[in-house]
């Protein structure tokens, strides 16, 4: 941080009026799009309808939103579920997207190949992706058939409440881990290779050289990613959406979805932005413990 | 470091974007929404937008809006296809916008209560409701709330008994009938559909144009003696888990957990299944006809089953059209309403091949003497059921302000049914976050 200071000081006005004329246009964009919505819903939590409906009138409610919110059994089972997801999905996109990104930059024939592979999921916008995942799980469909060619016989997926979550986790890494594997490739293709030649003059074998080099050195990396796919998995709402409508037994209804069908279905959109706030409140709090463990020593 | 925390902030923040569309329109309605109009005689010169669910070529709105730009060629209609399922989303967003695009909108009747409640929908009584003789009495009501008309009735519909005649054939099991004395049962539809399996080599028994979805279910309920699904004043009491709904939900399970029926199939893909050809029975709608008669399949129609011992039921009720209250083109807009419903046989009627059946009395007539009700045996059949359902034994979709959770709630009951929850348990569940949902009417 010490070479900065000088650095700070001896701005001239010139260079001032260049910064704040380059940023502005990004500040206004966070303040306009995200903040002032933000702070615009927040307000709106305190508030009821006097009538049904979007167009009708509001009063001053105090915490009611949030008392009521938190008195639903169903509520409270959905918050639960929705921090339990993303407890599992989390680890398990990052690490496999990690053990992916590690295996693409080896030496192996037909690189460019796989990398397309596993990235082309990405570039299917994720409506048609979860409808084709649809059809795959279908009772008669192709996946259940390879499953019964291979003996197992086939599985109810998304009709199951056992299933369902873990299919749904399923269509939501098919198409993550491609994405957030393209941002550990570029951090480990910016790690040194002399660190690696010393590692191996030194005798370290592949996995201590992993975890004692790779991992310590793709800390950023690393952490990008973890906030960027923690902050996608909280809003996840399309596959519950279009294939299961949160079933079955309610076992994919997670938060986003549910803000979504208070707002919409049920004409509760102050309810709606309640629980849309505590999502965004809890997922803050996620990341902020992130940050803390990854924090780099100065 | 400093910067990555930002860039997570940031990130964290986007889902405030969605907290905006959760959070806006918090004005009231009591704006300039009520402006008097008139029908007018003479066409204004105007532009309106119109959503409707019917894709422009496949669904051939195309056609129908060509149609009624020529007849009237000083309003332009700009046609803007909205999915079934995003349909109350985008109107939700829309029309709440308050800038009065669209200006006309398709509407689901069961939900003209809901919407009426809402602000979302014009009073047209004053101006249309002397013009509706022509229209089927029971759509007309099922376009109104609270004595007031608030759309216009396009379509109306009931369901079929579809069947594969060559695999009823190969099973030697009787085909089902169109006499009213001799309809088939639920109860003896599940054996025979069973037998055809085992038999007639059939991969499906039977199959639902509409799986889990209240509209095509409510016939069973009610047939079993279980009534539509609330009552009390303003049909704001729910009674989705008497014993009447519990015997006709264990029935629709077990035709799953019996795999007569198969799981996982959503509507959208039901009628290609039937279609395919190894499917012995499907309820469907009657817009399977037109779908049927191009067809290769050998096929017949019968009417819809009844419950054991209980009175036959059929659904009805399709779309309507209804007026955004904020539309700054209310008479052009009523003006291509009219042209949709009332005039002649109905524009909607006339220039839409494969229309579903349309409200509209005299376009009722053309429409079931076109050649896909009379130029096949089964296509005879199905002319002869729509007649005889839609005159006797159709019941409406329960009619309250809060049919749009009643819906959503009771589909994933019945949804969770199919997949093989206990029907008691299901129902219990529906009921008690009916009844939740249901309080902010009281």
């Amino acid at each position: 941080m010490h070479p900065t200071v000088p650095v700070r000081h001896s701005l001239t006005r010139r260079q001032l009026r260049t910064a704040v004329l380059f940023l502005a246009p990004a500040v206004a964009a966070i303040v306009l799009l995200r903040l002032v919505p933000f702070l615009g819903a927040a307000w709106s939590t305190l508030f009821e309808r006097a009538g049904v409906g979007l167009l009708a009138e509001e009063r001053f409610a105090g915490f009611d939103n949030y008392v009521t919110l938190f008195g639903d059994p169903l509520f409270l089972n959905t918050l639960v579920r929705t921090i339990v997801f993303n407890l599992v999905i989390n680890p398990v996109q990052i690490a496999l997207a990690m053990a992916i990104a590690v295996l693409m930059t080896r030496r192996i024939p037909g690189r460019g190949i796989w990398r397309t592979a596993v990235f082309i999921p990405c570039t299917i916008p994720l409506v048609g992706s979860s409808i084709a995942w649809g059809v795959a799980l279908r009772g008669d469909g192709p996946v259940n058939g390879i499953l019964s060619a291979l003996g197992i016989g086939p599985q109810p997926f998304l009709t199951s409440p056992t299933q369902a979550l873990p299919s749904i986790i399923l269509v939501a890494s098919w198409v993550g881990i491609g994405y957030w594997m393209l941002f550990l490739i570029g951090g480990l293709n910016d790690i040194n290779n002399e660190v690696y030649e010393a590692a191996s003059i030194d005798g370290a074998s592949g996995w201590r050289t992993f975890w004692s080099i790779t991992l310590p050195l793709m800390k950023r990396p690393l952490l990008f990613v973890l906030v960027a796919d923690t902050v996608a998995n909280f809003v996840l709402f399309v596959p519950p959406q279009l294939l299961t409508n949160g079933g079955p037994e309610e076992s994919t209804t997670l938060l986003m979805f549910d803000a979504y069908r208070r707002t919409y279905t049920y004409s509760q959109p102050n309810l709606g932005a309640t629980s849309t706030l505590v999502l965004t409140l809890i997922m803050l709090l996620i990341v902020a413990i992130q940050f803390r463990l990854l924090r780099e020593r100065d | 470091m400093r910067r990555l925390s930002t860039i997570g902030l940031a990130a964290g923040m986007s889902v405030a974007l969605l907290l905006s569309a959760c959070g806006g329109g918090g004005e009231s309605a009591s704006s300039d929404a009520s402006q008097a109009w008139t029908v007018p005689t003479s066409d204004p010169t105007a532009s309106i937008n119109v959503v409707g669910i019917l894709d422009p070529k496949t669904d051939g709105m195309d056609n129908v809006v060509a149609a009624f730009e020529k007849e009237h060629p000083t309003i332009k209609v700009n046609y803007q296809h909205v999915p079934f399922d995003n349909l109350n989303s985008v109107l939700d967003s829309r029309i709440t916008a308050k800038t009065g695009d669209p200006d006309v909108f398709w509407v689901d009747q069961p939900r003209v209560p809901a919407l009426a409640t809402r602000g979302y929908l014009e009073d047209l009584t004053s101006q249309l409701s002397d013009k509706t003789s022509g229209l089927q009495e029971a759509t007309v009501t099922s376009s109104s709330f609270d004595k007031k008309l608030y759309s216009l009735p396009i379509s109306n519909s009931t369901q079929i008994l579809f069947y594969n005649k060559d695999l009823l054939d190969k099973a030697g099991v009787a085909a089902p009938s169109v006499d009213d004395a001799s309809r088939i049962t639920w109860q003896q539809l599940k054996s025979d559909a069973k037998s055809v399996q085992d038999k007639g080599g059939a991969q499906h028994g039977l199959l639902f144009g509409q799986p889990n979805r209240y509209y095509q279910l409510e016939p069973l309920p009610v047939s079993a003696g279980g009534g539509i699904g609330a009552s009390g004043e303003g049909n704001l009491t729910p009674e989705i888990n008497n014993e009447g709904w519990v015997k006709a939900m264990t029935y629709y399970g077990s035709l799953f957990s019996d795999k007569v029926t198969p799981r996982g199939i959503p509507a959208e893909q039901s009628d290609a299944t039937f279609l395919a050809g190894k499917t012995a029975y499907m309820v469907e709608g009657n817009w399977m006809v037109g779908k049927l008669a191009d067809s290769k399949l050998n096929w017949g129609a019968a009417l819809n089953p009844v419950w054991e011992g209980g009175e036959p039921a059929s659904p009805n009720g399709s779309w309507s059209v209804g007026m955004n209250p904020f539309s700054k083109n209310k008479e052009a807009a009523a003006i291509f309403m009219k042209w949709l419903a009332i005039d002649g046989e109905s524009g909607y009627a006339k220039y839409r091949s494969y229309a579903e059946l349309p409200a509209n009395i005299e376009g009722l007539k053309s429409y079931l003497a076109s050649s896909a009700f009379t130029g096949s045996e089964g296509g005879k059949q199905a002319a002869q059921v729509v007649k005889h359902e839609t005159e006797n034994t159709s019941v409406g979709r329960v009619s309250t302000v809060g049919y749009i959770e009643f819906e959503d709630i009771v589909g994933r009951a019945f949804s969770d049914i199919a997949n093989g929850t206990d029907p008691k348990k299901a129902l219990d569940s529906a009921q008690s976050q009916l009844v939740t949902a249901w309080k902010q009417y009281e």
